[in-house]
């Protein structure tokens, strides 16, 4: 069995306890207007370029192609173009026991620090079978954690729920409407595998991305610190949104236009969590 | 940080007070002339004359220190012996009569080389009590007495107090450096000055005294620290050990190692460079402390482990005692403390010029690869032996009586440092550019006899075009093995090229009753004899530079520090200890908070707890370096770790600040 991942940290230090590796799977069901790994959401190869040290030659780009809709993208060519060696192939397909090799290569650093590993995303549940096939061959040997936004049948949850050690779970909007408008898909399933995670047992941390004027409204915060606490919920990581979130899209020569003001500084309102006897900690 | 020390602070970072400083003195090789240059007598004069230079006290603000350069001007090395760790503790002890006590009870039963010697020391102390004598009338009139009533004790007699003790240290940095011996290292600090340190407690100073006076002390380092330079300003030794065990082999870290890192993370100054010493059983919290020095950027504390190098010291044959007390010469050597006259950085082992050879020589008629590989190791002893060898045809010259006279056992002896005095005389060699010979070994072992993807003539012909017309060969020697990413393709060729040299090397005798050392380290060859190689067979160009030290080569593409720290801890590191550090750079966000600080010091002990004999750690935005260079005038006090020790980002040359850009370069 193979999974595309477009990425794989060794270093991850936000991603559940220890010192973690992260995998990033390619491919996600959400398309969230601040989300600051483009990259990550379609299950397509892409080509993406690092601003790091570019020249500004313009070789990648007479190397890409243009899409039937208009778009431009970066090629195999344009990675062959480019003298610095800056744009990288984004989608790489591995086996689960080539996956699970490099994961393991880590374990005992890992471990030893109260790490593991973390699937992160995109959507690991978008990509089910393979993330379970490496959460059963990892099973006891390293620490397990998924990353995920939640969108998944209920099904597919309790799947990764035991399989896994631990989950970070991704909160952002209460209000379907807004959910829809912001994430491109309704929040009912989210919510409901919340409730099923919450009454599982399993460890886990709720973690809110606070998008200035969309996710840290008081309205938003007031509503979702009353169902975390309504599933017994006291401790919740606020994510406060990073300007340079949008750094990632010219790499894939797509715009970014993330339909918020994005020097409004970010509301941290710890006090609407506190209300409802919940700790929020800023990351 | 008290009112005083923000205004001290505020006074060294305007830089303001250089501008004060008096036109520089002639050098005293060519003003004092009268003896040769490499007599004690001769090098007694002249310091002699170097402290007459100094024509008044000088005080910067507040300053409740003085011992501060009149002189403009750089100080050069020029040859003279540096980089071994005096012996705080007995000068600190006795102070500059006691030793001239101990002088006069041997001069009745001294040879006539000895009496040399202790001549030449006489004549550099009174310069040095002409100096004191100035220092205290001007700070008599002044009003300065507390300084005044100091001077009165130190450094003729031993120091009494934390803040004596302070001063004669000052004073020791200044009358040292007016000697050129420049790259002299504080050694173990919170060990020799926990006496005097806890006696003021005893007497009534509070913490937050001790802390003050440390803070005022640290400034004072500063103020005249871009005038000692070695190849680049802040590469001026001035560098301090915390921790680590004493010579019984019980733990120092205690208060005063606290309020040391203390005041390097509230001031942020690049003097004195922190070295910790660390072992398996330090616990996660020290390191954590010392990770919170890291996020300020300032490059230190850089970490030495005490498992690994207190073993290679004692096979070298130091006493086990000795080894214990280690401290860290300018940047990274292991030396002993006090007694040491070793020089640990007399030359470099260039990993990458011998394979570069060897692969014009020998390859295009190396039938496998571990023929080839046997050529290596051959073409390296005979340049351990033409090292050896020129190494020997240099024994350091121009005596050093002041500095000597610091040294023990010399006084006992009657000998200068230069002359046989001294415990140990070892001569330690860096090596550098390890991890680019072993990623060039292991390219010629996957293109040519491996996968075949071109011949022996072929990789010839595109090293020596510096690849241009070859720019596909060289994506594909990109794309081999690199040492780094936990492959034992590439590591174990890592492994190969250490163990044939530290085999070969270690314990070989020198021409001055020492032995050879191996070790890990680049200094400035990363970037100044790299410049000199041509095109490597890993795919770097002609000229670029290595990695510093002991790292993965700038050209490697790498999977993270975790595969990186697995590669760099696959030799046995005990056999190649004479210092150079394993150097990373991690991105100033994943210091955010302390979470993120608490991963970096389990990073850090993960490596340690591996068997890594040293590491530093860069916090750095690459969007901010760059910004610097562009716009200088706004980054006056960024701090970068350059190849063991730290400096101001916009006093370097411009290649070593894109040496260290360039590192990040892979990260997204």
């Amino acid at each position: 069995m193979t999974g595309r991942i477009f990425s794989i940290e060794e270093f991850a230090t936000f991603d559940g306890p220890g010192i973690r590796m992260t995998v990033f799977f390619k491919g996600c069901p959400l398309r969230c207007s601040w989300c600051h790994n483009p990259e990550s959401q379609q299950m397509g190869v892409e080509y993406v370029r690092s601003p790091n040290g570019c020249l500004g030659c313009g070789r990648c780009l007479q190397a890409a192609k243009t899409a039937e809709d208009g778009t431009k993208h970066l090629t195999a060519a344009s990675v062959e173009a480019c003298p610095r060696f800056l744009v990288r192939r984004c989608g790489e397909d591995y086996s689960t026991d080539a996956l699970c090799d490099r994961i393991l290569a880590n374990a005992s650093i890992l471990t030893s620090t109260g790490g593991g590993v973390t699937f992160s995303g995109g959507e690991p549940l978008l990509q089910a079978a393979f993330l379970f096939s490496c959460l059963e061959v990892l099973r006891g040997r390293v620490h397990t954690a998924i990353q995920t936004c939640g969108y998944a049948d209920a099904e597919t949850f309790a799947g990764v729920l035991e399989r896994c050690d631990y989950v970070l779970y991704d909160l952002k909007l209460m209000s379907p409407d807004q959910h829809r408008e912001f994430c491109h898909a309704d929040n009912a399933k989210i919510l409901q595998n919340y409730r099923t995670l919450a009454a599982s047992g399993k460890p886990f941390v709720t973690r809110v991305p606070l998008i200035p004027g969309v996710t840290d409204t008081v309205e938003n915060l007031t509503a979702m610190a009353a169902f975390v606490r309504e599933q017994g919920v006291d401790y919740v990581e606020l994510l406060p949104y990073n300007r340079m979130a949008g750094s990632k899209y010219a790499g894939l020569l797509r715009p970014f236009a993330p339909g918020f003001d994005e020097n409004r500084p970010v509301e941290l309102h710890t006090g609407i969590f506190e209300k409802y006897g919940i700790r929020a900690k800023k990351m | 940080m008290t009112e005083l020390v923000k205004r001290q602070l505020e006074l060294l970072n305007a830089r303001e007070y250089r501008k004060l400083r008096h036109p520089p003195e002639l050098d005293p090789d060519t003003v004092v002339q009268q003896w040769d240059k490499h007599t004690l007598e001769g090098e007694a004069a002249r310091f002699a004359y170097a402290c007459t230079c100094e024509k008044e006290a000088v005080f910067h603000g507040e300053d409740l220190f003085g011992f501060n350069r009149y002189c403009s001007g750089a100080l050069p090395n020029k040859g003279r012996f540096g980089n071994v760790v005096i012996d705080y503790e007995t000068v600190l002890a006795k102070g500059l009569c006691g030793i001239l006590d101990d002088i006069n009870a041997r001069r009745a039963t001294a040879d006539e080389e000895a009496q040399c010697y202790y001549d030449a020391v006489e004549t550099c102390y009174k310069a040095c009590f002409g100096l004191v004598e100035m220092y205290k009338k001007a700070a008599t009139v002044q009003g300065n007495t507390r300084l005044a009533q100091a001077l009165a004790q130190v450094p003729r007699h031993g120091a009494r107090s934390y803040y004596e003790a302070l001063v004669m240290l000052r004073f020791l940095s200044y009358v040292l450096r007016i000697n050129r011996c420049v790259h002299l290292p504080l050694g173990r600090f919170d060990l020799y000055m926990r006496p005097y340190y806890e006696r003021s407690v005893a007497e009534g100073m509070t913490e937050s005294e001790g802390l003050e006076l440390t803070e005022l002390f640290f400034i004072a380092m500063n103020f005249d620290s871009d005038l000692y330079i070695g190849i680049q300003k802040g590469d001026n030794g001035q560098s301090l050990v915390l921790g680590g065990c004493d010579r019984e082999g019980n733990e120092v870290f205690g208060p005063l190692s606290e309020i040391c890192l203390q005041a390097s993370e509230e001031l942020v100054l690049i003097d004195p460079k922190v070295n910790l010493r660390v072992n398996k059983s330090t616990p996660l919290p020290l390191y954590e402390r010392g990770t919170r020095l890291t996020k300020q950027g300032l490059g230190f504390p850089q970490y030495s482990n005490d498992d690994i190098a207190i073993p290679f010291l004692i096979s070298l044959g130091y006493d086990p005692a000795d080894a214990r007390n280690y401290a860290m010469a300018a940047c990274w050597e292991f030396i002993s403390s006090g007694n040491g006259a070793d020089t640990p950085n007399k030359t470099t082992m260039l990993f990458p010029l011998v394979v570069e050879r060897v692969t014009r020589e020998a390859l295009p008629t190396a039938k496998t690869f571990e023929e080839f590989l046997e050529a290596v190791g051959v073409a390296l002893d005979r340049e351990c032996d033409r090292l050896m060898e020129e190494c020997n045809k240099h024994p350091a010259t121009t005596p050093v009586p002041l500095l000597s006279s610091f040294i023990s056992p010399t006084i006992e002896q009657g000998r200068d440092i230069t002359r046989g005095g001294g415990k140990y005389h070892n001569y330690g060699l860096h090596g550098a550019g390890i991890s680019t010979a072993a990623d060039a070994l292991a390219a010629i072992r996957e293109g040519v006899f491996e996968r075949k993807d071109f011949t022996a003539r072929e990789l010839l012909a595109a090293l020596d075009a510096d690849f241009v017309g070859y720019e596909d060969m060289r994506k594909t020697l990109l794309s081999y093995p690199k040492m780094g990413n936990n492959d034992d393709r590439a590591d174990l060729l890592g492994c190969f090229l250490m163990d044939r040299y530290a085999s070969y090397l270690n314990g070989k005798p020198n021409h001055i009753g020492g032995v050879f050392r191996a070790g890990t380290g680049s200094a400035m060859t990363y970037i100044t004899s790299a410049a000199k190689i041509g095109a490597t067979a890993d795919g770097r160009r002609a000229g670029t530079p290595f990695a510093s030290s002991y790292s993965p080569s700038p050209d490697a593409r790498l999977k993270g520090p975790l595969s990186n720290i697995q590669s760099f801890t696959k030799f046995d590191l005990t056999r190649i200890c004479n210092g150079g550090p394993f150097t990373i750079e991690i991105h100033d966000t994943v210091f955010r908070n302390d979470e993120g600080e608490r991963k970096v010091a389990q990073l850090i002990k993960a490596y340690i707890d591996l068997g890594g004999h040293q590491i530093q750690i860069n916090a750095i935005n690459r969007d901010r370096l760059l910004d610097a260079q562009a716009h200088p005038e706004n980054y006056p006090n960024l701090i970068v770790r350059v190849w063991g020790w730290s400096g101001y980002f916009t006093e370097l040359d411009t290649v070593y600040q894109n040496h260290i850009i360039k590192r990040m370069e892979f990260t997204v």
